[in-house]
């Protein structure tokens, strides 16, 4: 919708936060996170009722027991039912997905560390629920069985690895069991759940009829029944309960929204949403359920949420059915509640991933079958929401393509200005469309992708079963450790293959077919894990629900989707750090093999002994100023691109039949600074256990000098095709974006990196606590350009006054 | 797409920085080229490393850890030691640069170096995309760009022929066949316009303004776009006095979309004064206050004059 009604988006641009979010948002920041143990009970309930049923029936009624059981609260300032906890920021465990998992649960202590700033205050009697659960399941879950399956197979090579972070970890709630969260919502909201039922007793029926023999698929859609059948009843429970509390309530207004909740409550999910207003309650009741079933990392995810909602919208707001204050509201209300929905983590978790709230996305605009653009004026209120919110989540990204209107672009740009950067991230649908076509998917199905947690491509028509078998991600920059050290990882243990004595590497090429020799070793036997996990995962775990609601192909073949089928689940890994791999090896290549300033061998010490002493700083000096990728300059950038070629090549060498290819996609969140965890000091002149480069193409810390056009011309020149999505995170400082002038300029920067084929690109904002970190660490800030008109300067040549000057005016322009 | 860089243009100038995606000097996305040498010497100079006209070597104090590299490097024994020392003794100095390629820390930094037109069409080129995508292109600046006029011409030339838009931030002091040389190939002047008095502009920028004023008349008689620009100030051009004239002088042109856009003082240039162990002329002056160059703002608007800020 290339014309949208300015009338209707200038109103959006002037709407504010309606009373019932501002309250709510006040309740959440004076709030404290609270850790409901309850879901524990009903699952040890349920799985000591129904021991020696088969297992897909089994989690069918351990989710059933959950959402027939646990408590549920409406809260004053709540439109919409649905809360995965009664506290305003509630959270649960997941003991009998993952097992005995929760960090600090045996210790003689009534708080429990859930995030990695967040401890939480626990009665005994909730203590004693969680150790019954993990009493109950430890030893028995899917991770941990996978773990054993591994172990007998292959020793304690798997353990090592993770130890030396060449691979993420498994037993983690972060990743295990992390397969497509996008939901039919489409089908959701036209058909409703009864459709879903109808189907499942028509291919009963027909099973029957038809004689069928393979008894698991019968389990499969009697499972799906049960679980929506119990999602139905727990919407009903809401609907009673609005209704009890109407009676009691006294204020008219109050009264009418109560008695409206129940009666939306009553209709659906069960029922097919007549309006806006019924949609958004269907999505939030179906969504809290699916996190019932898995409470896990990733929140329901919105997917093309501006596509599915808008012909709800649009009608009710023509036809004056509901105001475009209220509107916004019920959306602020759920994007609200989805974003701050949190989980525990594992110890591992936490380190790899860096977050205290599940993360979700939402994608809005992009392309139809025809190339014309969608976006319309809900894409515009969502962003105009999101960016009033002021939240860390959702994930909110921008499918850009060279159809997208100027009146979009100007909001999304604006909206990185209020939000101080990053929402919306913009991707290119074109570059993300033409993987998926490549790889064989028509263009009908293609043409509905969306996010996946952080910006994760995926299909909601396909199972994803990114991480599901615990890989996601695999580290090159370890592996460069594992060359420059012949196999023998930064914990002292042999994890890589032998790939020979660097020191007598006698040319750069030698050194290069090392450390790919050293990807195949491991990205091989990470994949050949990967097929151990694959076979024993679904022994031990289901998802009833979130087959029935997230893949057609699940209820077609009654199976569910933690079984992989052959025709239609895709699987990613992520080959990350090669941006740190190619610096270094640039380095190594000027240093030691083109103008010989130094050895191997002395190179070497100075990485071993962490570049210490007067000679380490002075080689540290030396790598650091070595051309950097990000400054435009072919010999880095080239080198970058070959080696992200050379690793598609070993990835998707690998024969995973009967399955598709490895889809590669090189994103990350916070990884970086996990990742950096098992790689020693590097020829890049980072130092030892720092963290890696931000994003796939991003440039190194402080050494982007070139300015901002040249990091997008190295970004292009690397290309990263093979990617589905590169994330390239630029910085901009307020002194350089102050105006409005500079929005028109961004999106204009923006268009040029997409329309010539960047992946991704998103924008942060400096903040000043990075200008102060730059006023005393100088050396990793030293592109940090601070411009006002007629002037320009590196900030860290400033005089410390100016440089408070400088953090003085950031404040105020923030 | 990026046009070629391979090009023979031997003319040579003394650069500062190529500075790209600038969004403050002309239209769209710009890169920026800084020319060093000025024949002013304005006391409010933010970029004193632009007022001589050759290449020059500074030193940052606070990021010297005093590891001694430089004084084995240079040899020219212009490098001395000890604390609270500038480290330059600028008498001996002869700006090889020597001494900057072998500090790591980033303490010694290179004002200039001499570049071929073909060296900076190398580096201005690249950025074409987002010329395109933004209505952008090159800026000469500096110090000032007319002292290269012939230069400048040539870069220019090969803009227009890859259809880049060009832009020249003059301080106004050139004779009329510098101009005359660039007019052809130039889309945008910035132009300064500092004091309408003329022994008061000689005071603060030790010239007075007679050619620059009859420059800027001249220029507005050229098919150019131009926008004009005053530094503002305190106590020295935010007089009633000087805004009355500036109007007068700019109502005086003859033309009705008169632009003029106020660049307020700040004191972020002193630290290269000190880098280049320089006194700094406006000690004792204080950054222009928000509201002072709002209300300068609308005294120009309220004479007619289409008055911005730039930020």
């Amino acid at each position: 919708m290339v014309n949208a009604n300015t009338q209707l988006l200038d109103r959006i641009d002037n709407l504010k936060l309606g009373e019932r979010v501002l309250e709510w948002k006040q309740a959440m920041n004076a709030a404290g996170w609270k850790l409901f143990a309850e879901r524990e009970k009903w699952t040890v309930e349920s799985w000591r009722e129904t021991a020696g049923l088969d297992i897909q029936l089994r989690r069918a009624l351990l989710f059933k027991k959950i959402v027939e059981n646990i408590e549920i609260r409406i809260h004053d300032y709540d439109m919409l039912a649905g809360r995965l906890t009664p506290a305003v920021i509630g959270c649960m465990t997941s003991i009998d997905v993952c097992g005995d998992y929760i960090p600090g649960i045996w210790k003689d202590s009534d708080e429990l560390k859930i995030t990695m700033d967040a401890n939480v205050g626990m009665d005994p009697e909730s203590i004693e629920i969680l150790r019954t659960s993990a009493r109950e399941f430890r030893g028995k879950t899917a991770p941990e069985m996978t773990y054993k399956a591994w172990e007998a197979a292959d020793g304690g090579w798997i353990r090592d690895a993770e130890a030396a972070k060449l691979k993420d970890p498994t037993l983690d709630t972060a990743i295990f069991g992390q397969v497509t969260s996008v939901l039919m919502w489409n089908k959701v909201l036209e058909k409703g759940l009864k459709a879903f039922i109808q189907e499942a007793r028509q291919h009963i029926d027909a099973f029957i009829e038809n004689r069928e023999s393979d008894i698991d698929r019968l389990y499969f859609w009697k499972s799906s029944i049960i679980a929506c059948e119990a999602v139905i009843s727990h919407a009903r429970r809401y609907a009673a309960l609005a209704r009890d509390m109407a009676k009691e309530e006294t204020r008219p207004e109050r009264k009418a929204e109560l008695l409206q909740i129940a009666a939306c409550c009553d209709h659906v999910p069960e029922n097919p949403a007549r309006t806006f207003h019924e949609a958004l309650q269907s999505m939030a009741i179906v969504g809290v359920c699916k996190n019932y079933e898995h409470p896990m990392h990733n929140n329901p995810q919105w997917g093309r949420g501006d596509q599915y909602l808008y012909p709800y919208f649009i009608r009710d707001i023509e036809n004056g059915t509901i105001t475009l204050e209220k509107a916004s509201d019920l959306l602020a209300e759920l994007i609200g509640r989805w974003g701050t929905q949190t989980f525990v983590s594992s110890e591992s978790s936490m380190e790899s991933h860096q977050i205290n709230f599940g993360i979700n996305n939402a994608m809005i605009g992009g392309v139809d079958c025809s190339g014309a653009d969608c976006s319309n004026e809900l894409s515009y209120l969502f962003l105009h929401v999101v960016g009033l919110l002021q939240l860390s989540s959702p994930t909110l990204g921008l499918r850009w393509n060279k159809n997208t209107p100027s009146w979009m672009m100007n909001k999304a740009i604006r909206t990185n200005m209020a939000t101080k950067g990053g929402i919306p991230l913009f991707e290119n649908d074109e570059v993300v469309l033409s993987h998926f076509l490549k790889d064989g998917i028509p263009m009908e199905e293609a043409v509905e992708w969306c996010g996946l947690g952080c910006v994760y491509p995926c299909l909601p028509s396909r199972a994803e079963h990114y991480g599901a078998e615990g890989i996601a991600a695999c580290n090159m920059a370890s592996m460069l450790h594992l060359v420059l050290h012949n196999g023998v990882d930064v914990n002292g243990k042999r994890t890589g293959l032998e790939t020979g004595d660097p020191r007598e590497f006698k040319s750069f090429d030698a050194l290069y077919d090392a450390l790919m020799q050293q990807h195949r070793f491991i990205t091989h036997r990470i994949f050949w894990l990967a097929s151990i996990a694959r076979k024993e995962q679904p022994k031990h775990m289901r998802l009833p629900f979130l087959s029935t609601v997230g893949i057609q192909s699940c209820m077609d073949r009654g199976q569910d989707l933690l079984i992989p089928d052959p025709d239609s689940c895709m699987f990613g890994i992520s080959d990350r750090a090669i941006i740190d791999v190619a610096d270094s090896l640039t380095a190594v290549k000027k240093l030691v093999f083109d103008k010989k300033k130094l050895t191997m061998e002395e190179l070497l010490e100075a990485l071993d002994s962490n570049f210490e002493g007067k000679r380490g700083e002075e080689i540290r000096l030396l790598c650091l100023a070595q051309p950097k990728f990000g400054n435009d300059i072919d010999e880095v950038d080239l080198l970058a691109k070959k080696i992200g070629e050379d690793s598609e090549r070993i990835i998707r060498g690998y024969d995973n039949s009967p399955f598709r290819n490895y889809m590669i996609a090189r994103e990350g969140l916070a990884w970086h600074y996990f990742g950096g965890l098992g790689v020693g000091a590097l020829p890049n002149g980072r130092k030892a256990f720092e963290p890696l480069n931000d994003g796939a193409i991003s440039p190194m810390r402080g050494v982007d000098q070139s300015g901002p056009t040249a990091v997008l011309r190295s970004a292009l020149k690397a290309g990263f095709k093979e990617s589905h999505a590169s994330v390239l995170n630029q910085k901009f400082s307020s002194s350089m974006l102050g105006s409005n002038e500079s929005i028109d300029k961004l999106g204009a920067y923006t268009n040029a990196f997409m329309a010539n084929g960047g992946s991704h690109i998103q924008y942060n904002m400096v903040d000043t606590n990075e200008l102060r970190d730059a006023k005393i660490h100088p050396e990793n800030h030293r592109d940090l350009i601070v411009r006002i008109g007629g002037f320009s300067a590196y900030f860290t040549q400033l005089s410390p006054d100016i440089q408070d000057d400088v953090i003085n005016r950031s404040e105020h322009s923030l | 797409m990026m046009p070629t860089g391979e090009i023979v243009a031997p003319q040579t100038a003394v650069i500062i920085n190529i500075q790209g995606f600038s969004i403050h000097d002309g239209p769209g996305i710009r890169t920026v080229v800084f020319f060093k040498g000025c024949p002013l010497s304005c006391r409010w100079c933010a970029n004193p490393e632009c007022l001589s006209v050759e290449p020059q070597v500074g030193f940052i104090e606070t990021l010297c850890t005093d590891c001694g590299k430089c004084f084995e490097i240079c040899a020219h024994k212009a490098i001395r030691p000890g604390e609270g020392v500038h480290r330059i003794d600028y008498s001996r100095c002869n700006s090889c640069g020597d001494c900057v390629d072998h500090c790591g820390y980033g303490a010694l930094v290179r004002y200039g170096e001499s570049k071929t037109v073909a060296d900076v069409w190398d580096v201005v080129r690249r950025d074409k995309i987002f010329y395109d995508s933004s209505g952008g292109g090159v800026t000469a600046s500096g110090g000032e760009p007319l002292l290269r006029a012939g230069f400048v011409r040539e870069l220019f030339e090969l803009c227009k022929g890859e259809q880049i838009n060009t832009c020249i931030e003059t301080c106004g002091l050139a004779g009329r066949e510098a101009l005359l040389e660039v007019i052809p190939v130039t889309d945008h002047f910035l132009f300064d316009l500092k004091h309408m008095d003329s022994d008061l502009h000689n005071r603060h920028t030790g010239q007075p303004n007679s050619l620059i004023l009859e420059n800027a008349a001249w220029i507005l008689e050229q098919s150019v776009d131009t926008v004009f620009r005053q530094p503002l100030v305190p106590g020295i051009n935010d007089t009633t006095g000087n805004i009355e004239a500036t109007a007068a002088f700019l109502s005086g042109l003859g033309k009705s979309d008169l632009r003029l856009e106020l660049m307020p003082y700040h004191r972020m240039g002193q630290s290269k004064y000190r880098a280049l162990n320089m006194k700094y002329p406006m000690d004792g002056t204080d950054a222009a206050e928000e509201e002072m160059v709002e209300s300068v703002m609308r005294a120009y608007q309220d004479r007619g004059i289409r008055c911005t800020i730039s930020r």
